[in-house]
């Protein structure tokens, strides 16, 4: 393959999300939504800065062992952020802790767990032989926790399914964006230790375009809006009859 | 090759659930559903230690086994609803929450809240029952879910006025 054909598709596919970042940020400054979600409105202003780094450092050839060091630093702000939206996520859905939230707080947080030590013994047992290699065992940690986080995106969505509630436009377009971010992340470290050298840079397009879908997601999520709301009058005397429906169920 | 076919699966049911979520929140009508009437009195009954003692007492082991399984399925069904009432209380809840109104909108966001307590108080109480349904000569289903449903009563009870004031 004549991968020259290819560099401006993949130089857009490195910098035109991480742009897009900003229009996301943005349009969440402009409709109060970083108030609701901090964490997630931190994460896209990092991954902003850590291209701004990473990109020059790439297109200018620094040496290898420091492009790395900054990759590692990357992969590990995203992860430790992403732990925290996806604990916004779950509470957005609650407006408000309560003391007995505390409770499932606790419980989500023993899940999650649960989830890093399965799926630590599941890298390790798939990389036994390859561990040896430092920066493969940075990787695999690090992917580790990655697929911890697409365990604790299918508990998300099931939870909200399983309480009946609908999840906002922008909630649940955080949540689809971040899967579709990190979904392809495990693949991708994989493949690219399988693959010969000169097919890398399919690799990372397909990880890259993955990663253009989701930013692509959270700009139309945060400008949807909330449909409940232009509903709201029409609602209540729907809140009503259930309200008397509730009295009479109350009452027996 | 292993891990990389082992990882692409992993990759592929994932995307694949992402996908269903977005197919099932564009193709699921909007609509609220009905509340399913739930007796208490009936379900306190049911769970009446008192009246599992009589049924204990005045049984063969075997009749008491089977007397108290259905008892117990019939607490299950109304767990369930309770359980389903509760989704649809949180939905009502979720769009009260969005009200112009502040005194509404924060009626709604209790309701919300009291929803999830009583849906996750539903878990409990079906996993204990279900133990009971397999033991009924062991567990007692009585005394604890009837006392947490008494709670749910009074929690249910406050709402009403609040929104139809």
């Amino acid at each position: 393959m004549n991968f020259p054909h290819f560099i401006w598709v993949y130089r857009y596919l490195w910098i035109g999300p991480h742009v897009l970042l900003l229009a996301v940020a943005t349009v969440m400054f402009r409709k109060g939504l970083h108030k609701h979600f901090p964490i997630f409105f931190s994460y896209l202003l990092f991954e902003f800065v850590m291209c701004c780094i990473l990109w020059p450092m790439a297109y200018f050839r620094a040496p290898a062992e420091i492009y790395w060091k900054f990759d590692l630093f990357d992969r590990a702000g995203d992860i430790a952020l992403r732990f925290g939206i996806l604990q916004e996520l779950f509470e957005s859905s609650a407006a408000g802790r309560t003391p007995w939230y505390r409770d499932l707080s606790r419980m989500r947080s023993r899940v999650t767990l649960l989830f890093v030590i399965l799926s630590t013994v599941f890298f390790t047992a798939l990389y036994a032989s390859s561990l040896d290699h430092p920066f493969f065992r940075t990787y695999a940690v690090i992917e580790a926790l990655n697929v911890a986080q697409c365990g604790l995106v299918v508990l998300l969505f099931l939870w909200h399914r399983f309480l009946g509630l609908r999840m906002s436009p922008f909630a649940f377009g955080i949540a689809v964006g971040m899967g579709l971010a990190m979904g392809l992340e495990p693949l991708e470290i994989v493949l690219r230790y399988s693959v010969p050298e000169r097919m890398a840079m399919v690799v990372d397009m397909m990880n890259m375009a993955a990663y253009h879908a989701a930013v692509v997601a959270w700009l139309y999520f945060a400008q949807a809006r909330e449909k409940v709301t232009s509903d709201s009058t029409a609602a209540l005397p729907l809140l009503i009859e259930h309200a008397a429906d509730l009295g009479r169920i109350a009452h027996l | 090759m292993t891990p990389l076919i082992i990882l692409g699966l992993v990759a592929g049911v994932f995307l694949l659930f992402l996908i269903l979520q977005v197919w099932w929140r564009y193709s699921r009508r909007n609509e609220l559903e009905a509340l399913a009437p739930v007796d208490l009195e009936a379900f306190e009954n049911l769970t009446d230690p008192e009246e599992e003692a009589y049924l204990r007492l005045n049984l063969s082991p075997a009749e008491f086994r089977s007397v108290q399984r259905l008892r117990i399925r019939v607490a299950k069904m109304y767990v369930a609803a309770m359980s389903k009432n509760a989704s649809t209380m949180a939905f009502v809840g979720q769009s009260a929450r969005a009200h112009s109104d502040p005194e509404i909108a924060a009626t709604g966001q209790n309701l919300v809240q009291q929803a999830i307590r009583l849906k996750v108080w539903c878990v409990l109480s079906a996993t204990r029952l279900n133990a009971a349904l397999a033991f009924p000569t062991v567990l007692s289903p009585s005394s604890a879910i009837a006392s947490r449903y008494l709670a749910v009563k009074y929690m249910a009870a406050s709402l009403p006025g609040k929104l139809a004031a």
